[in-house]
């Protein structure tokens, strides 16, 4: 699916004040199969960005355009992974996995029927599948998010939105609040489930290396005086790379160009 | 010792023992007194002895109220004031619990649906302020003073607070829960009632157990006013006869029966709700 933002701006109105322009003249296409990383620093507009792709938000100005329409709510054609509250806590690991699989085919009040039963049968196996592919184990699957570690969480959570096929993953600071360690693991994970499965992934982070390592495209998002919103303010392709060195270059471009801010 | 300190850890049986401290005072004074009055007087039914409540209790308990009931234990309990009495205040408890399943319905949609909530929060919250009890007579008059009107006490003493409790769990269910939910493709009423109302349930009911004495307070206030059975119409109709040592009992009954069903709600809520922990 291809993501065009043309000329988006995104007011927050302020009681009794001039309201607040968060973002100012974004344009943005990004290409199926792209994995965008989405740079900036706290609060110049990037979970905004996210949320506008999703339809949780609508633009004050322009049009934010999924396959050439305006949709103004989410569905599952773009799946989510935020960095908190991704999980449902009163649902087990495979319930949660399987959530997706079965209110697509089943609503509240056919759930007693025999057909349920052979179909979730068969959705536990292809959420075992996955949940392997995300590297767990399948004594895991009946525990709750709370006997998880994070890290182990955030395995789930991918799981569970990649289950669907969703055409677009868009992932709000998803490994943030995880230890370094387990962070590089995930990051490592999620390339080769990018490169598997094809999705576009649009990935927030505040970590520079992260969206460097991690996107084929970095987006730096800037506040502009100018403007009164963010904008972007950079827009780079990242070089096939494995080895951390080869990506050197790109993050202390950014870096600098980032902290030129504060100049 | 640090016995006056924040971070004093009493042992198991130093606490245990001094948790059944302040009962045994009660119970001890209570009996002294006793004693000094019936020494007075021997006649004295303000303050019983254990022998008055056991015969008060006897009574209450183990003699049919009707004729020719079978001399058999269970028989004679079931046939008994005390039995009868609380079959007919469980009856309306459980009427007034079981109109509390809409409340918490209604409350889930007045959170989630933000139409439903502009329709009837302001009028829910205006209903909140009102006090039962001073539409009692309002009551008596618009469904005269058989069952509907207590039951409906209840309802209207009790559910405001259970409709506004269930709006505001509704509402503090994260935001990333629901978007969450619409990108794996369910609809409106599946997230109302598969993600928001079974996160709530566990909250809900410990709601509901923390309003327990409201229905209580107002099943007794009816039952006192305006009934012809029921626990508390004993209890206003001995207070007549300084029937102290049967009131008692029937005190201590009913504090054992909330107890019972408070406890029974919550091995429920931690059966039924293995993942919720707080």
């Amino acid at each position: 699916m291809l993501i065009r933002l043309e000329q988006v701006g995104v007011d927050y109105a302020v009681r009794n004040r001039p309201s607040r322009t968060v973002l100012r003249d974004v344009n943005l296409v990004i290409k199926p199969g792209e994995f965008i990383s989405v740079v900036g620093q706290t609060g110049c507009g990037k979970s905004t960005l996210l949320r506008l792709i999703l339809g949780q938000e609508q633009p004050s100005s322009g049009r934010v355009l999924i396959d050439g329409r305006e949709r103004n709510h989410p569905d599952r054609d773009r799946g989510y992974v935020p960095q908190k509250y991704s999980l449902f806590p009163d649902k087990t690991v495979l319930q949660n996995v399987i959530f997706g699989l079965e209110v697509a085919e089943f609503g509240l009040f056919n759930r007693w029927t025999p057909r349920y039963h052979r179909r979730k049968a068969e959705f536990m196996e292809e959420a075992l599948a996955t949940l392997g592919q995300m590297g767990l184990e399948s004594s895991d699957a009946q525990k709750y998010p709370s006997q998880l570690s994070g890290g182990m969480q955030q395995r789930v959570a991918i799981a569970q939105a990649l289950i669907t096929r969703p055409k677009i993953l868009l992932m709000d600071e998803a490994f943030s609040a995880l230890d370094p360690g387990t962070r590089r693991e995930m990051q490592q994970l999620l390339r080769r489930v990018w490169r598997e499965s094809l999705t576009t992934i649009v990935f927030v982070t505040h970590n520079t290396y992260e969206a460097v390592y991690l996107g084929t495209r970095v987006v730096l998002l800037e506040k502009n005086a100018e403007l009164g919103g963010a904008c972007v303010a950079l827009d780079i392709p990242v070089p096939e790379h494995e080895e951390a060195a080869e990506i050197e270059p790109v993050v202390r471009e950014i870096e600098h160009r980032d902290l030129a801010v504060f100049a | 010792m640090d016995v006056l300190t924040l971070n004093a850890k009493p042992g198991r049986i130093a606490s245990w023992t001094l948790s059944w401290i302040l009962f045994a005072i009660g119970v001890g004074a209570y009996f002294l007194v006793a004693q000094q009055r019936h020494r007075e007087n021997p006649e004295d039914r303000v303050v019983p002895t254990l022998e008055q409540m056991a015969v008060g209790l006897r009574d209450a308990a183990l003699a049919p109220l009707e004729d020719n009931v079978p001399q058999k234990l269970p028989a004679r309990f079931i046939h008994s004031m005390l039995w009868m009495d609380t079959v007919a205040s469980a009856k309306r408890f459980c009427w007034a619990m079981l109109l509390l399943i809409p409340a918490v319905i209604l409350g889930l949609h007045v959170g989630t649906f933000p139409y439903v909530g502009a329709f009837f929060l302001r009028f829910i919250l205006f209903f909140d302020k009102i006090i039962a009890l001073s539409v009692l007579p309002i009551l008596f008059i618009a469904f005269g003073i058989d069952e509907l009107s207590k039951v409906m006490l209840i309802v209207i003493g009790v559910t405001p607070t259970i409709i506004l409790d269930t709006v505001n769990l509704s509402k503090g269910i994260p935001e990333e829960q629901i978007v969450k939910a619409f990108t794996l493709g369910a609809g409106n009423f599946a997230i109302a009632y598969r993600v928001i109302l079974k996160q709530i349930l566990p909250r809900v009911l410990n709601s509901i157990r923390l309003n327990l004495k409201s229905v209580m307070l107002f099943l007794f206030a009816g039952e006192m006013i305006a009934s012809t059975d029921g626990l508390a119409y004993r209890i206003a109709l001995l207070r007549r006869s300084m029937g102290m040592s049967t009131i008692i009992p029937y005190v201590l009954w009913v504090a054992f029966l909330l107890f019972l069903v408070d406890w029974a709600m919550r091995r429920a809520n931690l059966k039924l709700h293995p993942w919720f922990t707080e």
